[in-house]
């Protein structure tokens, strides 16, 4: 009987991106070379115990491996909770968190970035919330509130602020979202 | 006292409800809230982060100058926008290299971004400034030993060094407690206090596997706690327990209801707020819990 | 006029990559006072040493300046090189063109050997004006003081006591034994830790050459090698220590309790105690702070009179005591007795520290079943808390699952960045220990690595995962505490890459082993330094392990940093046969280099004397006048008194004022090397 599902999961150092490592400390993650893959993050990591492949422990050791590529066509790294357990424990004070910050910066130079993710940098450039909901107006005046917060939805002078913030930014150069006009677009939903 | 108060997306568009038991109970503590007129997203974890640390700070400075302007602190009811607040201070506390680009770019717009503002999570805020001992006085109910499980929130804990409300023990924190006993909770305790709850990234990304999560943490809070209701101190939390537990019980995961609600609606519910206006919106029954604190048959 | 010859070291590559030589002893020979300039590949070797040896036999020079590496490590060689040709030691220069010019120049030719020409032009300069120097030498005396009785001070001790020596063995603890005697059973051999230590203490004690100073402290010390004058203080026992048979009734009677630090904190001690039942001595001491003034008995106070019988009422221990000893209507003095002592050498052997568990908060440390490994050794122990019975501490019962947490505080920038070196090793002992008596315990052992490289130690790992001893490669993130007063251990396997949990009974923290309560006070009391991570400072980690910066200070053991019995053992006698060089020998030489008078030129203004450090300069009568006068036993050659002389009266031998202005000049002058931009 064959599997013909069953690939060949040898991994080849020798194929690694020269320049990862460097690139991933330039993006947050400066201290990744201390980590001495002790385990004490993914124990506790909420990505480890629900089962994603990629989590915090995995990913430092494949950066340091250079296998860019590899990392790239994952998307656990987009589960990461930020709830900075790992940061809290961590014995050589690696900041665990920055590390996967920095892998996503990676990724989204590339367009690797999942559709919910680019959804919410959409909506935070349109609107300036990552999550709104179209039906938000009736769900505040059910509660007596007034239909919009007094946020960069109701004053558009703060909104065009925002945006020409994220004009400046990093986000711009990258070109992943349009960046053009402004106006209260359609909502995002979660 | 005044503080700014930092509303973030979900509390705003999804649980205002929330928004109204912040804006309810502060006040009946002598807090007046500014509303920080113009505030953005904080920004979330799964944009700017994501991008770049120093549009990141861009955009939350803004934020943070919208207070500073003012001379006032924020308090925040959710724990993303606690996280990425705070650690966006604290970076550009350590790094003035850092500060000073993002000055640079806000400099342009006529803002400025001076560190003098500082972030607090709703409990935290009771906890530290305006002081648990004002609680008492101003209830109207009193929760008469209602069983009560917690859930701080990873974001409230966790980095401990950079937020000014830390707890000393990040790993059995005191806060939520404390500040629940005041309202004449009774706490019932589980082992699986600081684990997280699955909300955030990891349920945009994995809804199942995030739901699986949440399912080991209800079924410990059921079998060693067994509450009345579940309290918060974080609106990613509260949404999460709220609307999870419907499709948890329907594929079997799970076989019990708890009701769950953010403190600073519970917090609003004892000083007399009209339930429909501060806990409107929960997906997961409450009248049973609202009857108990009420005392009152009809709700 | 002088002839002096000018060799230059190549130091294979480590100067002549940088330097070039041959510009170098062309230069040299254009010298004024120079008689040979020659270069070799390692001067210090034996064909490089024969070339100076040769030319002083044969007449050509009467001065040697030798170009090449460090004083600090080469100048005796070369000393000693000049005496064996017959000529005095001190007519001797080195120009340091390696570290000071070679190494610190790297990669720029030019500007090296442009500096080697100005650093030979002065030690040539220096060298043309050297006079001979005779060796002075100091007495030492045949005496030592050991800091700290535990296994490293009680082995160097005996070794030096063995060699007719006096020594002084010093504790701050009422007792001898150290934290070993806190141990149950010692790897790799498991030798019971009491069994193989109580001999030694009881020799120790009775030694005819040894004198126990415990329950002290070392307050000051003042002097240099040969003659260390140390202040003891003997801490207040409040017990007459000449009449306690440490017979233990009095603890008995005691109400007094706090903490018992023997058992790190797992039971209670009275505040009248004898320290544990092997004690050395075996006297009991009061803890002030603890006691609680029974029947209102306060220390130097008279019996109050009952009421009843008209007769005084002594305190319950003062009634048990049927020696006499105990008696508190004396007038103890609190700070205890103070005393000096003189001695040639000192050991500093004070032991380490367990460190403690609260600062672990993810661990659960308020959970009595969350313990130390060294709690854990003293509830394994006979004279521990349980009687050795296996007991956890909530409730007393019989632990089935154990897991044991390794680098708790060790290899961890938030508290201690080194490995503490003897865990690995001692948890796997524990486990066996527990595993042998209970096999049906069962036990996982959570490393980050296994580090087991000593004698007998990988054996020794073998055998333990042998007996079923889980080993588990992966931190621990998490403790949780989980009703019934059990224990959630969360974990990643790394070999299994999964996170892990584990319900357990009992969790032993493998805490860091950390310096000593109070060593950077006693290192600065030494004079001695500490490193970054706390321990006393060695002098050369490699050559020189046991010596430290102060000549005639020497240390031993954990006080150095983290080790095992066998280590500690090797290391302190390797101190005592260290210190028993100078202490042998009978005197030490000391560099000739100290300042004398020119009585003509003093004007016994007396401005040297509050300048010198030593305390080495008095004004004295000579002849009816006032004059300054040098101690040369205290002179440590500093200089300090011939720069500050107003009247130029005071020459500090070796470094004389004519020697370094001809040094500036060469410096600086033209035929140097060249002006100074």
């Amino acid at each position: 009987m064959t599997n013909e599902s069953a690939e060949i999961l040898v991994f080849d150092i020798s194929a690694g991106e020269p320049g990862f490592v460097a690139e991933i400390k330039e993006l947050g993650g400066r201290e990744i070379l201390e980590c001495i893959q002790c385990g004490k993050c993914a124990s506790v990591c909420p990505m480890a115990l629900a089962g994603f492949p990629v989590f915090n422990k995995k990913l430092f050791h494949a950066i340091v491996l250079r296998g860019r590529e590899m990392l790239l066509e994952d998307s656990s790294i987009w589960a990461c909770q930020s709830c900075n357990r790992c940061t809290e424990i961590c014995p050589k004070d690696v900041r665990p968190f920055e590390i996967i910050l920095a892998m996503r910066r990676v990724a989204v130079r590339e367009y690797a970035v999942p559709a919910l993710a680019t959804d919410g940098l959409k909506s935070l450039y349109d609107v300036g919330h990552a999550v709104y909901l179209k039906e938000s107006g009736n769900t505040r005046k059910k509660v007596g509130l007034p239909e919009k917060p007094p946020s960069t939805i109701s004053y558009p002078e703060a909104l065009k602020e925002l945006q020409a913030i994220l004009r400046k930014t990093a986000l711009a150069d990258i070109g992943l979202i349009p960046m053009g006009g402004s106006g209260v677009a359609d909502s995002c939903e979660v | 006292m005044k503080v700014g108060f930092f509303i973030g997306c979900n509390t705003a568009f999804n649980r205002p409800d929330l928004e109204q038991a912040v804006r309810f109970s502060l006040p009946h503590l002598g807090v007046e809230i500014d509303d920080l007129e113009g505030q953005s997203c904080c920004p979330s974890w799964g944009t700017m982060p994501s991008v770049d640390l120093a549009g990141w700070s861009a955009v939350s400075a803004r934020n943070l100058s919208l207070a500073e302007e003012k001379e006032l602190d924020i308090v925040t009811v959710c724990g993303s926008c606690y996280g990425s607040l705070a650690e966006t201070r604290h970076s550009l506390q350590k790094d003035p290299e850092l500060k000073e680009k993002v000055n640079g770019i806000l400099k342009e717009l006529g803002r400025e971004y001076r560190g003098t503002a500082d972030i607090y999570q709703s409990v935290g805020y009771l906890y530290k400034i305006v002081g648990l001992d004002k609680i008492g006085p101003s209830l109207k109910y009193n929760l008469a030993g209602l069983k009560v499980a917690l859930q701080p929130g990873c974001h409230t804990l966790w980095p401990s060094k950079i937020y000014v409300d830390r707890e000393e023990d990040s790993f059995h924190p005191h806060i939520l407690q404390d500040a629940c006993r005041a309202l004449g909770a009774d706490i019932v305790n589980y082992s699986r206090l600081t684990d997280c709850c699955g909300m955030g990234g990891m349920r945009s990304a994995d809804m199942e596997r995030s739901f699986n999560l949440l399912g080991v943490k209800l079924r410990s809070i059921k079998s060693e706690a067994d509450p009345d209701l579940i309290v918060t101190g974080c609106s990613s939390c509260l949404i999460q327990i709220d609307t999870a537990q419907a499709p948890l019980n329907k594929d079997g995961r799970i076989n019990f209801r708890i009701p769950v609600l953010h403190y600073m609606q519970l917090l609003a519910l004892c000083q007399g707020a009209e339930p429909e206006k501060v806990a409107g919106l929960a997906k997961t029954g409450l009248s049973g819990v609202i009857n108990k604190i009420r005392g009152d048959a009809s709700v | 006029m002088s002839k002096t010859g000018v060799y230059i070291c190549h130091c294979g590559e480590n100067i002549a990559g940088s330097v070039d030589i041959g510009d170098v002893v062309n230069f040299a020979a254009t010298l004024p006072g120079v008689a040979v300039s020659r270069e070799y590949l390692f001067m210090c070797s034996d064909p490089g040493q024969e070339l100076i040896r040769q030319d002083i036999e044969d007449g050509l020079v009467d001065r040697v300046v030798v170009a090449a590496c460090t004083p600090r490590t080469h100048e005796p060689i070369f000393r000693k090189t000049l005496e064996d040709g017959g000529l005095n030691p001190y007519l001797f220069e080195m120009a340091n063109i390696r570290d000071q010019d070679s190494w610190a120049h790297w990669g720029d030719r030019e500007g090296a050997t442009q500096k080697a020409r100005r650093l030979i032009a002065s030690a040539v300069a220096k060298a043309n004006l050297l006079r001979p120097l005779e060796q002075r030498y100091v007495e030492v005396q045949k005496s030592a003081l050991v800091v700290g009785a535990g296994v490293s001070g009680m082995f160097a001790a005996l070794d030096l006591a063995g060699m007719g020596c006096k020594v002084w063995l010093l504790d701050r603890n009422p007792s001898i034994g150290g934290n070993m005697a806190k141990l149950d059973k010692t790897f790799p051999t498991n030798d019971c830790s009491a069994c193989i230590l109580t001999p030694i203490m009881v020799q120790a004690a009775n030694h005819p050459n040894i004198e126990l100073l415990a329950y002290s402290e070392v307050e000051a010390v003042n002097g240099s090698i040969g003659n260390f004058n140390v202040t003891v203080r003997k801490k207040q026992t409040y017990i007459d220590w000449d009449k306690c048979t440490g017979c233990g009734d009095c603890v008995t009677a005691c109400l007094g309790k706090t903490a018992n630090e023997f058992n790190d904190g797992l039971d209670n001690r009275k505040a009248l105690y004898i320290a544990f039942p092997q004690a050395v001595p075996k006297r009991a001491v009061l803890d002030p702070d603890n006691c609680i003034n029974c029947a209102g008995s306060h220390i130097g106070q008279e019996h109050k009179i009952s009421p009843k019988t008209g007769e005084p009422m002594p305190a319950p221990c003062e009634k048990a005591c049927k020696t006499g000893a105990c008696d508190r209507t004396k007038a103890f003095a609190p700070e205890g007795e103070k005393f000096d002592i003189n001695v040639g050498a000192i050991i500093a052997a004070a032991g380490y520290r367990s460190m403690p568990k609260e600062p672990f908060k993810e661990y659960s440390p308020d959970s009595p079943n969350v313990i130390t490994c060294m709690q854990l050794e003293r509830i394994l122990s006979a004279t521990g808390p349980t009687d050795g019975e296996f007991h956890r501490p909530s409730d007393g019962k019989k632990p089935k699952t154990v897991a044991f947490i390794s680098c708790v505080g060790s290899r961890d920038k938030n508290h201690h960045i080194y490995c503490s070196k003897v865990c690995c090793m001692y948890m796997l002992k524990e486990a066996r220990l527990i595993k042998e008596k209970y096999p049906e315990t069962v036990i996982y052992i959570f490393f980050i690595d296994v580090r087991t490289p000593g004698k007998d130690f990988e054996e020794y790992y073998n055998y333990c995962r042998e007996m079923g001893i889980k080993i588990i490669r992966g931190r621990v993130g998490a403790v949780d505490q989980l009703p019934g007063d059990s224990l959630r251990v969360r974990a990643y396997d790394v070999d299994l890459e999964r996170p892990v949990t584990l319900n357990a009974d009992l969790v032993a923290l493998a805490t860091a082993m950390e310096p000593a309560g109070g060593l950077e006070e006693l290192g600065r009391t030494l004079g001695i330094t500490c490193g970054p991570e706390g321990f006393l400072k060695e002098l050369h980690t490699k050559l020189y392990p046991v010596e430290t910066s102060v000549k005639g200070i020497y240390i031993a053991g954990c006080v150095q940093g983290p080790k095992d019995i066998p280590e500690s053992v090797s290391q302190s006698r390797a101190a005592s046969s260290a210190a028993a060089v100078p202490l042998m020998a009978g005197r030490v030489p000391v560099e000739p280099f100290s300042s004398t008078v020119d009585q003509e030129k003093c004007s016994g203004c007396g401005i040297c004397v509050p300048l010198c450090p030593y305390s080495a300069i008095s004004r004295e009568e000579t002849g009816g006048k006032i004059r300054a006068g040098i101690d040369i036993a205290l002179c440590a050659g500093c200089g300090v008194c011939a720069a500050a002389c107003p009247s130029l009266a005071i020459t500090l031998q070796g470094f004389t004022a004519d020697q370094i202005f001809a040094q500036i000049d060469a410096l600086t002058s033209v035929a140097g090397g060249g002006p100074i931009d």
